[in-house]
């Protein structure tokens, strides 16, 4: 045995088994803990509304800007709106998460 | 010394008040958070480096290590963004351990986290979001915009669209508020409960001495909040990391993949 660095071939052959061993294909599904969903779901809730409603407040500068006076309609839209994007992403993760936990299960919505 | 517990995310120059350089009249310092900045950056450039300075088939405890989290990002960004999505692995892996080490050395007693700043997040994520845009619109050109009309019957699209919008623009906020208020509540709860420690283990100079003892109780929580917090700091990396890929799978492959 020589010191001249390893040898491709017992390299190769090494790789091989240790495929073997982890069970070919490394196929993992997302290693996804029920905290970390938590925090996620809770997030994309609250977050949705403040959004849309700051996008519906500077629609309403914009449009006051040009001289249409909606000031408080479009915030109020597009706060609403906000919300129900955050509802949609929270619906969104949970059927991906869904589909995730049973690889049986499919969703035919998406 | 009564520190209340928000100061801990005080930014403060450092080296006096000298600012180091103005632009056009605003003075820039150097604040603690540039400092903690670059105490994360430099650990995590070195360890790496140092990790695998002396790499070896059979890894030492260091080169594990640094394989460990090599093939963690990796596998993460297999599973969530496909194989193209490995092109992106300088910048995931980069923010990966970015944010993983602000988010533990924030633990060490007397640092600063710099996670908990709300410009650290926004900045990082506006980086991800805006490497998201540009992906997507390399990659499909106009057709990008698929992206927000959902599959749904047409006279269902004149709403869904602009939800599909709005939910596409809540992404950056949704990203940074989540790192940063978990970082911020973490170590405020701590410090609120360390107060109490104190407060209660000063009733034994007073008459009511019997109640010192009862500040084991808020010092016995602290204990346990604080593996809770090296959970967080960890999970609040993780999931960071993982939406930036799953961003950028979206606009790898746009609706195909889920």
């Amino acid at each position: 045995m020589s010191n001249s660095g390893p040898d491709p071939e017992r390299l190769r052959e090494l790789g091989a088994r240790l495929d073997e061993i982890h069970g070919g294909g490394r196929k993992e599904r997302l290693p996804s803990t029920a905290t970390g969903i938590v925090m996620r779901l809770a997030t994309e809730l609250v977050v949705g509304p403040f959004v849309g409603g700051a996008m519906g407040f500077g629609l309403d500068w914009l449009t006051g800007f040009f001289g249409i006076h909606t000031k408080p309609v479009l915030t109020i839209l597009m706060f609403l709106l906000g919300a129900a994007a955050g509802v949609r992403n929270v619906m969104r993760t949970a059927q991906k998460l869904n589909a995730q936990g049973q690889p049986g299960a499919t969703d035919d919505r998406e | 010394m009564a520190a209340g517990p928000m100061e801990q995310f005080e930014i403060r120059p450092l080296f006096g008040d000298h600012p180091l350089f103005s632009i056009g009249g605003h003075p820039i310092f150097f604040t603690n958070q540039a400092l903690w900045m670059i105490i994360v950056t430099g650990a995590v450039s070195l360890f790496m480096t140092f990790a695998m300075s002396r790499r070896s088939l059979v890894p030492n405890r260091a080169q594990s290590m640094a394989e460990l989290a090599y093939e963690f990002v990796a596998n993460m960004i297999n599973t969530a963004a496909g194989e193209e999505g490995l092109r992106f692995f300088p910048m995931i892996f980069t923010i990966f351990m970015f944010v993983a080490t602000a988010n533990f050395m924030g633990l060490l007693p007397g640092s600063f986290t710099v996670t908990s700043q709300i410009c650290v997040t926004l900045a990082l994520t506006m980086l991800i979001i805006l490497t998201v845009i540009v992906t997507g619109f390399v990659t499909h050109g106009i057709g990008f915009l698929k992206l927000f009309v959902p599959k749904a019957p047409i006279y269902m699209l004149p709403v869904l669209v602009p939800l599909e919008f709005i939910s596409f623009c809540t992404r950056p906020m949704s990203l940074s508020v989540r790192l940063f208020a978990n970082m911020l509540a973490g170590h405020t709860m701590l410090k609120v409960m360390a107060g109490f420690v104190v407060a209660l283990g000063a009733m034994a100079v007073t008459s009511k001495a019997w109640m010192a003892p009862l500040s084991l109780a808020p010092m016995a929580l602290i204990v346990a909040v604080t593996g809770l917090e090296i959970l967080v700091a960890f999970l609040q990396a993780y999931v960071f990391a993982i939406l930036a890929c799953i961003y950028l799978g979206e606009a790898i492959h746009l609706h195909d993949n889920h």
